[in-house]
């Protein structure tokens, strides 16, 4: 009996569990499509390409998993009271006719039961498509082929769906028995008839404190294009970072609780507009609701600034790396020798009282010769195949580019660092770089007749420094190579080891200056020095660099698959047995691209889970606000339909009050994302020129598909309501 | 101002209309030939019991029920042929409607809620705060004007009703059991109200209700039973109290329906 209450009552009711249906239905289909991603990048072929992917993907998805739980629960709960306040009255009739509150109970939680589990079967089959297709999205993504195209189901992501519903489904459950358990039947009865108090604020004080939100904003704009992000974690920095982000959320809540007293205030101002049509009526309906729901605006708009924020920032991060790889791999296979330094050697030595540790650190005196060196490697230890490394038996051509530190053995300041060169030009030290080691250490230092070679290599005409001439080579972003083009441009000055040097280029070679292979720009600054000065100025060995090409009869699967073998790395020593280097990265071209496929993929990947959940979330609150707004606001659309106001008008005046409910966090969360995103950039350039542009497309995409067409069917559902509204004889 | 027929035509003429609900096989005549008329300045009352048909004749004329034949003539044109843009705009030109619950808008104030049958017809505001003006002084409500609703008695409140539905001066003031969910002391006021509205102002009022009280203030009262007109009380130049004992008989005469009102 109380099954078949319930039954009659979801259908009933059909309308109002609508939004709840779908909501939950999308949640669900997000869900399954989204923790299938371990199979699907499998079938894409992505794990063949690169091992380990899916199962990065899997467990980061699995994480934020949690997190969308969390979100979706969130939004069911809403969604859940917005039509509990429409029943109450019914659930109070139930007790009048004598059912007990354990009875009512169970028809509610059978309620919700059918509705979740319809919920469940809907999504769970839009999911399953979803899933499917999902996998030629994901081969775009990570450019790949799909080999071997099956339908799949995947009982783990199904198992997981239906425990994170079951879970939401027990918290709607608490609070809608909550419900029941606490209220007065009475209360329950008059829920209908009893008019919402609404608290009116006086206009002035609203308009004074929208005014005081906007100022905060503003203040906190200002902190932030001015300050900075704490990149290094210093702690004042992360005080005034931590004071600014509090002052735009407080500014944010503050004008969102004046908005509607200062729109009223505004548009009461202008006489013609505010007393025409159903513009008063307009405004003061928004008025009403903004007063209700300015919190939850509030939170809206900073969760749209967040997704805009994060999806826009990883998918600029995938394409510079997409732009940059192309540059930043000038050769098949590069390795790179990290020598120690005269203060490293130091302290390593001491250390080694107390560590066990028999090795001794010496500074080199001069540079060690790799390909000779790397044959101490042992490629596949312990088997039968053990051989030394021996890159001669791959290599074509090659080139060793040796550079030193700036700062000389004896001394504690670099010849030439960073900060010097902002200085000479009046220029203030880059984004992200202020209190960095890039500062203070000074800039990489390689003598000319290295550097010719290693033009000569790349197949480049050498340089001709002179006596006192200088160059300066950067492959980073334009925020570091806006200082060096303008120290080379106007023909800067520099005294180094006592002699007046003048640029022999007047830009910085970007082409030339890449000494390993890498995703991004590595080299953040190599002065070449005349090699007599660089002699004298008795400067410690700071990085050895092999770049090489493979041989024409070695192929490229080849050559990967010999560099790619597991090997022991060997200690680098000179004569006396000593510790003077350490093995640093080593990369082949092939690597590196598909490093930064999988990391585009990734980060795409990511990106538009995280946006795509978190606009779908604020846009199905923003739906249930309104429609329960329009519900409430039933009466009066018919009463103006009684004064003889035409239906299409009402419309309007609904598409109006919609409009802004939408637009207006969404445009507070894009100044938002607008001014972090400033910020964003330019410390991201310095890792190679981020653009936005090109991501900006699939984005605005993105919001547009999810964001509009939420606003689409609210307006539509809402239309309906209205109409119905007026047709329904005034009630005697 | 007022929109009066130049043709001399009465303001309102209601010619044997008929209103059926339900299915053929299934019929409820809530109307069966009912015809009228209403002159200028004219204050009707219909009377009749709970589903005698009362508040369909209203809903009927007011254009918000359809009939299902017959006309309905107000000022010679037949609004019962209406499209519905021109529907709207009969009803907020030549209607004004005071309903049981006063059926105010909550979110408006007072001054809004008198001002947007106006705003609605695009009267420039400059008119439309004088006219809201004047009519809240007519009825005694000029100091509430900034007030919400729910701030008002309900006396006011349908105070409020009555002087939006007067603000625009239109050919028939609707009144929908005005009364019935005032105290006695609110409904007396309001009700004289209404008889100034008529007397002073030569508004034409249309009144249902099911109260002899309310109804001893109109100069005619239409009795409705079962969808008819069962008779017509005109009060002449009786007192009221005269008049309020005649409709008492009459309400006894029908069979004690309405009685209990009082």
């Amino acid at each position: 009996m109380l099954c078949k209450i319930a039954w009659g009552n979801v259908r009933r009711a059909g309308k109002d569990y609508l939004i709840y249906l779908l909501t939950l239905t999308l949640a669900v289909t997000v869900f399954y499509a989204f923790n299938t991603i371990s199979i699907q990048v499998d079938l894409a072929g992505v794990s063949e390409q690169n091992s380990g992917m899916g199962d990065l993907l899997g467990g980061v998805i699995s994480g934020l998993t949690v997190f969308l739980a969390v979100v979706m629960g969130f939004l069911m709960v809403y969604a859940n009271n917005f039509i509990m306040k429409r029943r109450k009255k019914e659930f109070g009739l139930y007790q009048v006719l004598g059912m007990s509150r354990g009875q009512v109970a169970r028809i509610m939680t059978l309620e919700t039961l059918f509705v979740s589990l319809a919920a469940l079967v809907l999504g769970i089959i839009c999911g399953l498509a979803l899933s499917q297709v999902m996998v030629f999205f994901t081969a775009s993504i990570f450019k790949t082929q799909i080999a071997d195209f099956h339908f799949f189901f995947s009982l783990e992501a199904f198992c997981t769906t239906v425990g994170c519903l079951a879970a939401i489904f027990v918290v709607t459950l608490i609070f809608n028995l909550r419900v029941v358990a606490r209220a007065k039947v009475i209360d329950l009865m008059g829920a209908g008839r009893k008019n919402e108090i609404i608290r009116v604020r006086n206009p002035w004080l609203s308009a004074a404190i929208f005014i005081a939100g906007i100022a905060a904003i503003g203040v906190a704009y200002v902190r932030l294009l001015d300050q900075g992000l704490p990149y290094d974690g210093q702690p004042e920095g992360m005080r005034d970072f931590l004071i600014t982000t509090v002052t735009v959320v407080v500014g944010t809540i503050l004008m969102f609780y004046g908005l509607s007293g200062f729109l009223l205030k505004a548009l009461q101002g202008v006489r013609g507009l505010y007393w025409r049509g159903l513009n008063m009526v307009t405004m003061r309906q928004l008025a009403a609701k903004v007063n209700t729901v300015s919190m939850s605006m509030a939170v809206i708009a900073m969760i749209l600034f967040l997704a805009i924020t994060s999806v826009t920032t990883g998918m600029s991060l995938a394409d510079t790396m997409n732009n940059t790889v192309e540059r930043g791999t000038p050769v098949d296979y590069t390795r790179c020798l990290v020598y120690w330094g005269p203060r490293s050697v130091a302290e390593m030595n001491s250390r080694k009282a107390y560590a066990e540790d028999d090795v001794v650190y010496a500074v080199a005196t001069g540079p060690v010769d790799m390909m000779a060196a790397g044959k101490n490697d042992i490629m596949n230890p312990d088997t039968p195949e053990a051989k030394p490394f021996d890159l001669a038996s791959i290599a074509g051509s090659y080139v060793q580019v040796d550079a030193f530190d700036s700062t000389p053995r004896d001394g504690d300041h670099p010849v030439v660092s960073l900060g010097d060169l902002c200085e000479a030009v009046d220029m203030p030290l880059p984004a992200g770089t202020e209190n960095s080691d890039m500062t203070t250490l000074g800039l990489m230092v390689i003598d000319e007749s290295t550097y010719n070679k290693y033009l000569r290599f790349r197949g480049m005409e050498p340089i001709e420094l002179g006596e006192n001439g200088y160059t300066i080579t950067s492959d980073m972003g334009a925020t570091v190579n806006d200082v060096y083009n303008k120290v080379l441009g106007e023909g800067i000055k520099l005294e180094i080891g006592g002699r007046a040097l003048t640029p022999v280029q007047d830009r910085v070679p970007e082409d030339a200056s890449t000494f390993q292979n890498a995703m991004m720009g590595m080299n953040s600054g190599t002065i070449v020095l005349p090699d007599d000065l660089v002699a004298s100025l008795n400067l410690p060995l700071y990085y050895s660099y092999l770049m090489l090409n493979y041989a024409d009869g070695v192929s490229v699967e080849e050559g990967d698959a010999y560099v790619a073998a597991p090997r022991t790395y060997s200690d680098v020593l000179n004569e006396a047995g000593e510790s003077i280097a350490g093995w640093g990265t080593e990369a082949s071209r092939t690597v590196t691209y598909e490093s930064v496929d999988s990391m585009n993929g990734l980060i795409s990947y990511l990106a538009i889970y995280i946006g795509f959940v978190l606009v779908l979330a604020c846009a199905a609150i923003l739906t249930i606000q309104q429609l329960s707004g329009v519900a409430e606001a039933g009466a009066n659309y018919r009463i103006l339909s009684e004064l003889g106001t035409a239906t299409d008008q009402i419309a309007h005046s609904v598409l109006a009050q919609q409009t802004i409910f939408f637009l207006f966090p969404l445009v507070v969360g894009i100044a938002h994302a607008m001014v972090a995103l400033k910020v964003i950039i330019e410390l991201v350039a310095l890792f190679g020129g981020m653009s936005i542009g090109g991501t900006v497309g699939l984005t605005t995409l993105i919001f547009v598909v999810a964001y509009g067409g939420y606003f689409c069917v609210t307006y539509l559902m809402s239309r309906g309501m209205v109409h119905e509204a007026t047709l329904a004889r005034h009630a005697a | 101002m007022k929109t009066a027929g130049a043709n001399g035509a009465p303001v309102l003429e209601v010619r044997h209309i008929e209103k059926v609900y339900g299915t053929r096989n299934n019929a409820t005549h809530a109307l069966r030939d009912v015809s009228f008329t209403v002159e200028e300045g004219d204050f009707i009352g219909i009377m009749g019991a709970s589903g005698s048909g009362k508040s369909t004749l209203l809903n009927c004329i007011s254009t918000i029920d359809a009939v299902t034949s017959g006309t309905v003539l107000v000022h010679g044109t037949d609004v019962t042929r209406l499209k519905a843009k021109k529907l709207a705009r009969f009803r907020r030109e030549q209607l004004g409607f005071i309903f049981q619950d006063s059926n105010l808008l909550d979110t408006l104030t007072v001054r809004e809620n008198i001002a947007l049958p106006l705003t609605i017809s695009r009267v420039p505001a400059h008119d439309v705060l004088i006219r809201v003006e004047e009519v809240a002084r007519r009825l005694g409500i000029a100091e509430t004007l900034e007030k919400y609703p729910y701030q008002l008695s309900g006396g006011q409140q349908q105070r409020v009703a009555a002087a939006r539905a007067l603000v625009t001066d239109p050919a028939i003031i609707m009144a929908d059991e005005p009364t019935g969910a005032l105290d006695s002391k609110n409904a007396r006021l309001l009700l004289e109200s209404l008889e100034t509205m008529n007397e002073r102002y030569r508004a034409t009022v249309l009144m249902v209700t099911h109260d002899s009280f309310a109804a001893s203030y109109t100069h005619r009262v239409l009795f409705i039973r079962d969808g008819r007109i069962f008779t017509e009380l005109r009060r002449g130049d009786a007192p009221r109290q005269a008049f309020f004992e005649r409709i008492m008989e009459v309400v006894a005469m029908m069979g004690g329906d309405g009685s209990d009102a009082l």
